[in-house]
């Protein structure tokens, strides 16, 4: 062949309507759980003022006054963070339930209606979402 | 209408832009502004319904087609018109240039794969009633345009061959003790579907992961190793062997569950269905080992 | 020829080890974050009320396995994303090794901190 055309990764995102379900199970999959991982290391860096609260005095340790929950309390208090904490849910409960939809997949369960399990998993992640609101946001002003 | 088939190397005919329903950019250009009247023009001098065609065109050795482009033609509605049909007779009746594969015209020689509307579609089995017009029709993606709608299956085909997609047997009897080999009514169930393939390479054109992983061995070939693996009437060794094959990195492995072959193969074969089974094949004989 | 099966090969393992972490994390997440937004409230989380809990050997063993299987999971799926992104050669041993340590490195401090939670330390 003297010559051909390379026509490039033509089903880039420019095609996104273009996209089935088990695309986009993929692609959300996959940002949610890069989201996690992110969380889950700042999450221990948080969690690490808990080495230098062990050694505080009792009694600063019982009026709450040490820095572990100083500082958690102090950022449970910002309105962002609470924010955040709900966009936190809605990623981790995306990624539980089609992790459970991928789950049944790699069992070979299901696989006809794995389309349909998908946006079960969409509808289902919104809804608990919702329902979580008030909890995530008591005790906190804007 | 011919029946003769078209390969890539096709004699060149020149275009001849004045002829009805068909236009390219350069014709365009010629006749000015008007073009919604002129669409409507050109869609009433051919009699009856017609059909807005767009053709991705490409030809390496003509000049002006270098730089890809679509083209349009507006071809007479027929019932039950495929979109082959509807490209033969484009290629027919206005552009003797335009080029694609096709042989059987029923689904069974997997030549005429493209990218119709987005989608991966067998040309043949396509009906163009179904569809939104225009009409786009272009080659498989991820894999190089050789002219028009002839992509290079090179590739593919390697692909399919490193599958070894043959019946094996450890030891050839002797001549003298050759026998039938029979398989039994389930087993023949089993492997039906996978058996369907027509190498037509629309499973591989729609992966995402065979897109940026070349080595990946993709889904037809895959499927064509399932239709091996699982077959009785091939002893434990070979098995052994097709599976270790297919789970090296660039094996099953790779399968990230998306079911866009599945949702694309025209023959309806449940291509992430086999390849799962696979992986828990795989799995599972590493596992007695432990 | 037994012994050419005898291990998994790299693809399986890392496969086959996701899955099982994957059950597991379903699990432990949906506890975890039942138990500190819906039971407790984060807003109320004290170094007291977390020690109460570490000191319960069941709950401070299930956290630190929580840590594992996420840490694991987290990083080998960053690592497979990154594969299928055509990492190869290398830049893929590269950020293999890069990657294992982050792992390793998240671990050992998210056990230090269980410890020191449960006064273990």
């Amino acid at each position: 062949m003297s010559q051909s055309y390379n026509r490039g990764l033509i089903e880039d995102f420019g095609r996104w309507k273009e996209f089935s379900a088990g695309m986009w199970a993929w692609i959300f999959h996959k940002f949610t759980g890069w989201m996690l991982i992110g969380y889950l290391f700042t999450h221990i860096a948080v969690l690490s003022t808990s080495i230098s609260a062990a050694g505080e005095s009792t009694d600063v340790i019982e009026a709450q006054n040490d820095i572990y929950s100083t500082t958690l309390q102090g950022l449970e208090g910002l309105f962002l963070i609470r924010l955040l904490e709900i966009g936190l849910l809605a990623v981790a409960v995306f990624h539980i339930l089609n992790g459970l939809r991928l789950l049944m997949v790699d069992l070979g369960i299901g696989l006809e209606s794995q389309d349909k399990s998908f946006y079960a998993s969409l509808v289902l992640t919104g809804a608990i979402t919702v329902a979580s609101v008030p909890t995530f946001l008591t005790g906190v002003g804007i | 209408m011919s029946t003769q088939q078209a390969e890539p190397e096709s004699q060149e005919a020149p275009e001849d832009p004045a002829m009805k329903g068909a236009e390219s950019p350069a014709a365009e250009e010629q006749k000015g502004g008007g073009m919604v009247d002129e669409h409507a023009e050109k869609a009433a001098e051919l009699e009856g319904e017609t059909v807005h065609i767009k053709v991705f065109r490409y030809d390496p050795e003509v000049e002006g087609k270098q730089e890809p482009r679509f083209d349009d033609f507006h071809v007479p509605f027929e019932k039950g018109m495929t979109v082959l049909d509807s490209v033969m007779y484009a290629r027919d009746e206005y552009d003797s240039s335009l080029t694609f594969r096709h042989s059987c015209r029923q689904a069974v020689c997997g030549s005429d794969a493209f990218f119709v509307n987005g989608k991966q579609r067998l040309g043949c089995k396509t009906q163009i009633s179904d569809l939104e017009q225009p009409v786009r029709i272009e080659p498989l993606p991820h894999q190089e345009v050789v002219k028009d709608l002839v992509v290079d299956m090179d590739h593919f085909y390697d692909q399919m061959h490193t599958v070894e997609p043959y019946f094996q047997d450890e030891d050839t009897p002797p001549v003298d003790d050759l026998e039938e080999q029979r398989q039994s009514q389930e087993n023949r169930e089993k492997i039906k579907m996978s058996s369907r393939c027509i190498w037509c390479g629309a499973c591989m054109s729609s992966c995402n992961i065979a897109a940026g992983d070349n080595e990946y061995l993709g889904p037809a070939a895959i499927n064509k190793a399932y239709k091996f693996a699982m077959d009785d009437r091939e002893g434990e060794e070979i098995k052994e062997h097709r599976l270790r094959i297919l789970e090296q990195e660039h094996g099953v492995w790779r399968c990230q569950t998306q079911f866009s072959c599945t949702e694309v193969c025209p023959k309806d074969i449940p291509l992430t269905e086999h390849i799962q089974e696979l992986k828990r094949e795989a799995v599972k004989k590493n596992l007695k080992f432990w | 020829m037994a012994e050419r099966y005898s291990s998994f090969t790299p693809g399986g393992t890392g496969w086959f080890l996701q899955r099982v972490t994957a059950a597991f994390l379903v699990v432990v997440l949906a506890f975890h974050f039942f138990l500190l937004h819906f039971v407790n409230h984060a807003y109320e989380v004290s170094f007291m009320g977390t020690q109460a809990r570490m000191e319960n050997i069941g709950y401070f063993l299930t956290m630190v396995l929580f840590l594992v299987t996420a840490a694991f999971h987290g990083v080998n799926g960053v690592y497979n994303a990154l594969v299928n992104q055509g990492l190869e050669g290398t830049q893929k041993k590269v950020v293999l090794a890069v990657l294992t340590i982050a792992g390793v490195g998240l671990v050992a401090q998210g056990t230090y901190v269980a410890l020191t939670m449960s006064g273990m330390i």
